[in-house]
C-alpha cells in the first residue's frame, strides 16, 4: 500500500480530472492514478468541439438539444440522463470559460458556435481545431491550482473489491517497477475508450479498454458493447482523425468521380449527417466501387485558404504529414475508423455502478447519453458534465464513510499471476495477436455487421484468448517496463471485443452504429428498444437486458 | 522500405550505455515512431520509449534525431531511408535518463507549477453570469502559447538550461505568457514580479534554438520576449537583463546607435563597472572601445526617434510591440503561397450533387 485516499479516480482524460476537481472542492481528499501525464490523455485528441445549448450562433435549447441527442441515439439512449445532461451542459460551458479555457470567439466577444452533424442548431463550442487540448490544458491547470495529488505513469490493473466494496486499485509502477495498491474509499473510472481493438481507429495506442475491462473482471455489468463508432473522416491509410469540424465549416464528401454521393444518402442534411449515416455512406460507396484505394475523398478546396489555415489548421497539418496532402489544393483520402465506443460500464445518473463505492464516467461508462449512436461534440460534454458529477457523488459517499482496506491476500493473488506473465520464458509476442484482433474486428464487427461474421469473429476470439494464455512478455526488468503493460492490455482488448460481438449477435436489428443491412435491415423497436448487459461469468459472456428510460419523446424514423 | 536506426540505449538501474544499430522493413508511409515500434516488437521488447496519440497532440515522444530534439510521429522516415540515412535515435537533453529514450521529466513539470498555471480570475466577472465578452483578435495574443503540448522539445535544446539547470525555460515561460497575456487574468504584475528574478525571463540567451526546435509552432523564445517587454511596461527592471535592454532602447533612441561604452555601468552599476576598469583600458588600448564624448550621434537618428515615437503613440508597449502570431501563422500555412489553381486540368474534378442543387 502506498497511498489512501477518500477518492481514488482512475485515468486523468477530460472525464477524470474533472471528476477529481469536482471530489476536490466537494472536501474530498482525491488522487488520480494515470498510465500517462494527464495533459497526454486522448481526450486532448478531440478535435471539433463541445456542444452545449448556449444559443450564442442561432435560437437554441436543452430541449433541442435533447431531441437531437435522442434522435441520434436512434431512441437507445436513457432520456432523463439525456436531460439532465442537455439542461446542465451550458452552466458546464460557462466554468471552463472562466476558468480559462482558450475557446474561439465571435464578432462580439461572445462564445463561437460551429454547425455539427445531426444537430438542429449550430450548438458546437469550439477552438480551432484543438477543442481537446484546450480542456485538457484548462483541467490540469486546475488540478495544479488545487494540488491534487496523481500517480503518473502508474498501469492500473485490478479494482481491488473488499466486502462488497470497491476500495482501491492494484497497479504496476511504470517508472520504478513493482506492484502498487492505492486505497481509496470510492474509485471512479474513468479510463476511456478501447478503440486500439480495430486496426483503423482514430485512438491513441493507450485506448485499450482497460477500466472497462477491470470492472468487467470485477463483475460489473457492461451495458451496449455492440455499439462502436465509426467516424467518418479518418485519414488513408494511418486512421488518424480529421475533425468533423471540417464538415460543419462546408467541406464535402466525393466519390472517385467527384460525385457528392451524401444526397443519394441524406438528401437534407448531405454531409452533415448523424456520424452513422455518413460512415455507411461511405462504406457503401467503396464496397460498390465507387472508392479511390479504399476510400473515398474529403474535399474542402472551395473553402479557400484563408478559412482553412484560419479554422482548420491542425486538419491540414495532419492531411500534410500523414498522407501527403495539402487539403488547400487537393482533396484528402478519408476512410470511416473506429472511434468511439457508446458502451461500457452500466452507470447511473451519478457514475454509480451495481457496486458500492465505484463510479465510472466518460467514454468508458455507459449511462447512457450516446445511446446506439453519438452525436459530435457530446462525447467532451459528457466527460465534463458526467465527470463532475460522479466526482461529486463519489466524495460524498467517501466523507460519510470511514476506512477502506484492501486485504493482502488480494495483493498476493495478484503477484502471483503478474509473476506468471513475467516469469515466462518463450510463447508467441503480443503484436501479432494485436494485429490479428485489429484486422478481423474491422472485417467482422466493423460499420455492417451479419451473423455468420459475428460467429466467425467469436471463434477468431476464442483462437486468439487461447494464444494469449502463452504470450511472452520478453522485457523482464523493472524500469519503464511498456513491453509488460502492452501485454496486460492486450488481454483487456480480447476480453471487451468478446462483450461486443456477443451483444452484437444477440441484437437482431439495425440501429445506430450497429448496422446489419443483409440480415435485419431494420430497427426493431418492439423487441430490440433495450440495452445490452453483458457480464462475466467464468471464462465467458453471460447476457441480459434492461429498459431504455423513456421520458417524453417517442421513437421515431431516423431521417436527415 | 529497408530502413536502419542507430538508438542510444540506457539502463539506469546498471548505468549501462550503448549505441545499438537496427534494420529492418518498414512500410512506406513509416514515421519514427511507427520504426521504433517494429524494434520493440519484432526485435527487441526491451526498448523503451513513451507514445500514445502518434498524431502530435500528446507530446508523448520527444526524442532526439541526429541531436535535435523530435516528436517520433512527425518523422517520416520515407526520404531518410530512401537517402541511406541512418539516423541517431536518443533521449531529450537537459532531463535525466530514465531508461533508453525515456527521460525524467519531474523538473520539467515542477517548473510548470513554479508558473502558476491556471488563471486568476479578475474582479470584473461578468456579471451576467455568463462567458467574458473578449474579440478573438485580443485572445490571439496569446494563441501560440496556447498550442504547447508540454513535449519538452523546447527545454532538450535550451542552452541556457545546459548552464543553469534552475532556469524556468522556454516551455514554462511560455506557460506564463499564456496568463500575463490574457485579458481574464487579475495576475499580470505579480507574475511578472515572479517571473523576473533569479532562473527567469532574463537568463534567456536568445539562442532561438526552441522556437526551432518546437513540433507546435508556439515559438517559445518570442513568449519570453513578450514576457520581458511586459516586464518593462510594468516598470519591473530591477534585474540586469531588462537594464541591458532599457539601455538599448535609450541609447538608440538618443543617438541611433548602441552606446556601447555605457552599456556596462547601465546594466551592471557603477561599482561593478569600477571593478572592470583593467579589462575596460586594455579594450581601450586594442582599440576595441572608445571614450566618445559626447557619443557619437547618426546622421539620421530621427527616424530612429520617429520609430519610438510610434511605438508609443499606438499604445504598442508591452506584448504588443511584438509581432502577434504572424510567425505561428505563417507556420501553420507551411509555405503557402497564392496562385496555384486547386481545380486546374489535370486536378481532382469539381464536386458535384448528382441531383443537382437542392
Amino acid at each position: 500500500m502506498i497511498g489512501e485516499h477518500d477518492v481514488l479516480v482512475v485515468g486523468a482524460g477530460c472525464a477524470g480530472m474533472r471528476a477529481a476537481i469536482a471530489a476536490f472542492d466537494a472536501g474530498a481528499d482525491v488522487a488520480m492514478i494515470s498510465k500517462l501525464h494527464p495533459t497526454r490523455s486522448h481526450s486532448g485528441a478531440a478535435e471539433g468541439g463541445i456542444n452545449a445549448a448556449l444559443g450564442n450562433a442561432a435560437e437554441d435549447s436543452p430541449e433541442l438539444h435533447a431531441y437531437d441527442t435522442v434522435k441520434g441515439s436512434d431512441y437507445l439512449g436513457d432520456q432523463d440522463a439525456i436531460e439532465l445532461f442537455t439542461a446542465e451542459a451550458p452552466g458546464d460551458i460557462i466554468q471552463l470559460e472562466h476558468w480559462g479555457a482558450f475557446f474561439t470567439r465571435r464578432e462580439d466577444g461572445r462564445l463561437a458556435q460551429r454547425p455539427f452533424g445531426a444537430a438542429g442548431s449550430p450548438r458546437t463550442v469550439f477552438a480551432a481545431d484543438i477543442t481537446g487540448h484546450v480542456l485538457i490544458q484548462v483541467l490540469y491547470e486546475q488540478v495544479c491550482k488545487r494540488d491534487i495529488k496523481v500517480y503518473e505513469e502508474f498501469f492500473a490493473w485490478q479494482i481491488a473489491v473488499n466486502d462488497d466494496r470497491a476500495q482501491g486499485v492494484i497497479c504496476w509502477d511504470l517508472l520504478n517497477g513493482g506492484l502498487k495498491t492505492v486505497r481509496g474509499k470510492t474509485v471512479v473510472m474513468a479510463t476511456g475508450g478501447a478503440g486500439r481493438q480495430y486496426r483503423a481507429t482514430t485512438n491513441a495506442y493507450a485506448c485499450t479498454g482497460d477500466g472497462t475491462a477491470m470492472a468487467l473482471h470485477a463483475g460489473l455489468p457492461l451495458k451496449d458493447m455492440e455499439f462502436m463508432q465509426f467516424h467518418p473522416t479518418t485519414l488513408f491509410p494511418s486512421g488518424i482523425l480529421l475533425t468533423e469540424g471540417c464538415r460543419g465549416e462546408g467541406a464535402f464528401l466525393v466519390n472517385k468521380d467527384g460525385e457528392r454521393f451524401m444526397q443519394r444518402y441524406a438528401p437534407n442534411a448531405l454531409e452533415l449527417a448523424s456520424r452513422d449515416v455518413v460512415s455507411r455512406s461511405e462504406q457503401t460507396e467503396i464496397d460498390e466501387g465507387r472508392g479511390i484505394n479504399g476510400s473515398v475523398m474529403l474535399d474542402m478546396r472551395h473553402l479557400g485558404p484563408d478559412r482553412i489555415i484560419e479554422r482548420l489548421p491542425g486538419s491540414r497539418e495532419l492531411s500534410m504529414t500523414f498522407a501527403g496532402v495539402d487539403p488547400i489544393f487537393e482533396p484528402v483520402p478519408v476512410r470511416p475508423g473506429a472511434h468511439y465506443h457508446m458502451g461500457g460500464i452500466e452507470t447511473g445518473n451519478d457514475g454509480e455502478t451495481e457496486l458500492t463505492g465505484l463510479y465510472a464516467a466518460g467514454e468508458c461508462a455507459c449511462v447512457s447519453v450516446h445511446g446506439a449512436n453519438r452525436l459530435g461534440g457530446n462525447s467532451l460534454m459528457e466527460t465534463i458534465t458526467f465527470g463532475r458529477r460522479s466526482g461529486t457523488a463519489a466524495a460524498e459517499w467517501a466523507l460519510s464513510h470511514t476506512t477502506s482496506d484492501v486485504p493482502e491476500s488480494l495483493e498476493r493473488d495478484a503477484e502471483r499471476s503478474l509473476r506468471e506473465l513475467l516469469d515466462r520464458e518463450s510463447g508467441e509476442r503480443p503484436w501479432k495477436i494485436r494485429d490479428e484482433l485489429g484486422q478481423s474486428m474491422l472485417e467482422n464487427f466493423g460499420v455492417f455487421r451479419q451473423e455468420e461474421k459475428m460467429l466467425r469473429q467469436l471463434e477468431i476470439l476464442a483462437d486468439l484468448r487461447e494464444r494469449y494464455r502463452s504470450v511472452y512478455v520478453e522485457d523482464k526488468g523493472q524500469v519503464f517496463n511498456s513491453d509488460l503493460t502492452q501485454a496486460i492490455e492486450l488481454g483487456n482488448m480480447l476480453d471487451t471485443a468478446l462483450c461486443m460481438i456477443e451483444a452484437g449477435i444477440w441484437r437482431k436489428e439495425s440501429r445506430g452504429a450497429h448496422a446489419r443491412p443483409h440480415d435485419y435491415p431494420t430497427r426493431d423497436d418492439a423487441n430490440f428498444m433495450k440495452h445490452s448487459i453483458t457480464r462475466w461469468r467464468g471464462d465467458g459472456v453471460e447476457l441480459s437486458t434492461s429498459p431504455v428510460r423513456v421520458t417524453k419523446y417517442e421513437p421515431e424514423e431516423r431521417k436527415y | 522500405m529497408q530502413v536502419a536506426l542507430k538508438i542510444w540505449r540506457y539502463d539506469s538501474s546498471t548505468g549501462e550505455r550503448a549505441l545499438r544499430e537496427y534494420e529492418f522493413d518498414a512500410p512506406e508511409e513509416a514515421t519514427l515512431l511507427d520504426c521504433l515500434d517494429i524494434v520493440k516488437e519484432r526485435q527487441d521488447g526491451t526498448l523503451a520509449y513513451r507514445k500514445s496519440c502518434r498524431m502530435m497532440i500528446c507530446g508523448s515522444c520527444g526524442m532526439r534525431m541526429n541531436g535535435a530534439a523530435v516528436l517520433a510521429c512527425k518523422v517520416r522516415m520515407y526520404e531518410i531511408a530512401q537517402a541511406g540515412e541512418v539516423p541517431v535515435i536518443s533521449a531529450m537533453g537537459n532531463l535525466p535518463i530514465v531508461k533508453d529514450l525515456v527521460v525524467d521529466m519531474d523538473s520539467f513539470w515542477q517548473k510548470f507549477k513554479a508558473m502558476k498555471p491556471y488563471l486568476q480570475p479578475g474582479y470584473e466577472e461578468p456579471e451576467d453570469g455568463r462567458e467574458y465578452r473578449i474579440s478573438q483578435e485580443r485572445m490571439n495574443a496569446v494563441h501560440k502559447e496556447s498550442l504547447c503540448v508540454n513535449c519538452g522539445c523546447c527545454v532538450s535544446e535550451c542552452i541556457a538550461m545546459e548552464s543553469d539547470p534552475e532556469f524556468l525555460g522556454p516551455q514554462a515561460l511560455a506557460k506564463g505568457m499564456r496568463f500575463v497575456g490574457d485579458p481574464r487574468d487579475a495576475a499580470t504584475v505579480e507574475r511578472l514580479e515572479e517571473y523576473s528574478g533569479e532562473h527567469g525571463i532574463w537568463e534567456c540567451t536568445r539562442c532561438f534554438f526552441c522556437n526551432e526546435r518546437c513540433p507546435k509552432g508556439v515559438d517559445p523564445r518570442d513568449a519570453i520576449a513578450k514576457l520581458g517587454a511586459e516586464a518593462i511596461k510594468e516598470g519591473i527592471d530591477r534585474d540586469m537583463g531588462a537594464k541591458h535592454a532599457k539601455w538599448f532602447i535609450r541609447s538608440t533612441e538618443t543617438t541611433g546607435w548602441l552606446r556601447e561604452t555605457e552599456l556596462v555601468p547601465k546594466t551592471q552599476g557603477v561599482v561593478s563597472s569600477v571593478k572592470q576598469m583593467k579589462f575596460a583600458m586594455k579594450l581601450i588600448s586594442h582599440n576595441k572601445a572608445g571614450l566618445a564624448f559626447p557619443p557619437h550621434v547618426a546622421a539620421d537618428v530621427g527616424e530612429a526617434r520617429a520609430l519610438h515615437k510610434l511605438v508609443h503613440e499606438q499604445g504598442r508597449l508591452g506584448f504588443e510591440g511584438h509581432v502577434q502570431g504572424e510567425r505561428a501563422l505563417a507556420k501553420l500555412a507551411h509555405g503557402y503561397k497564392e496562385g496555384r489553381d486547386p481545380y486546374a486540368p489535370g486536378s481532382f474534378p469539381r464536386p458535384y450533387l448528382p441531383e443537382g442543387e437542392a
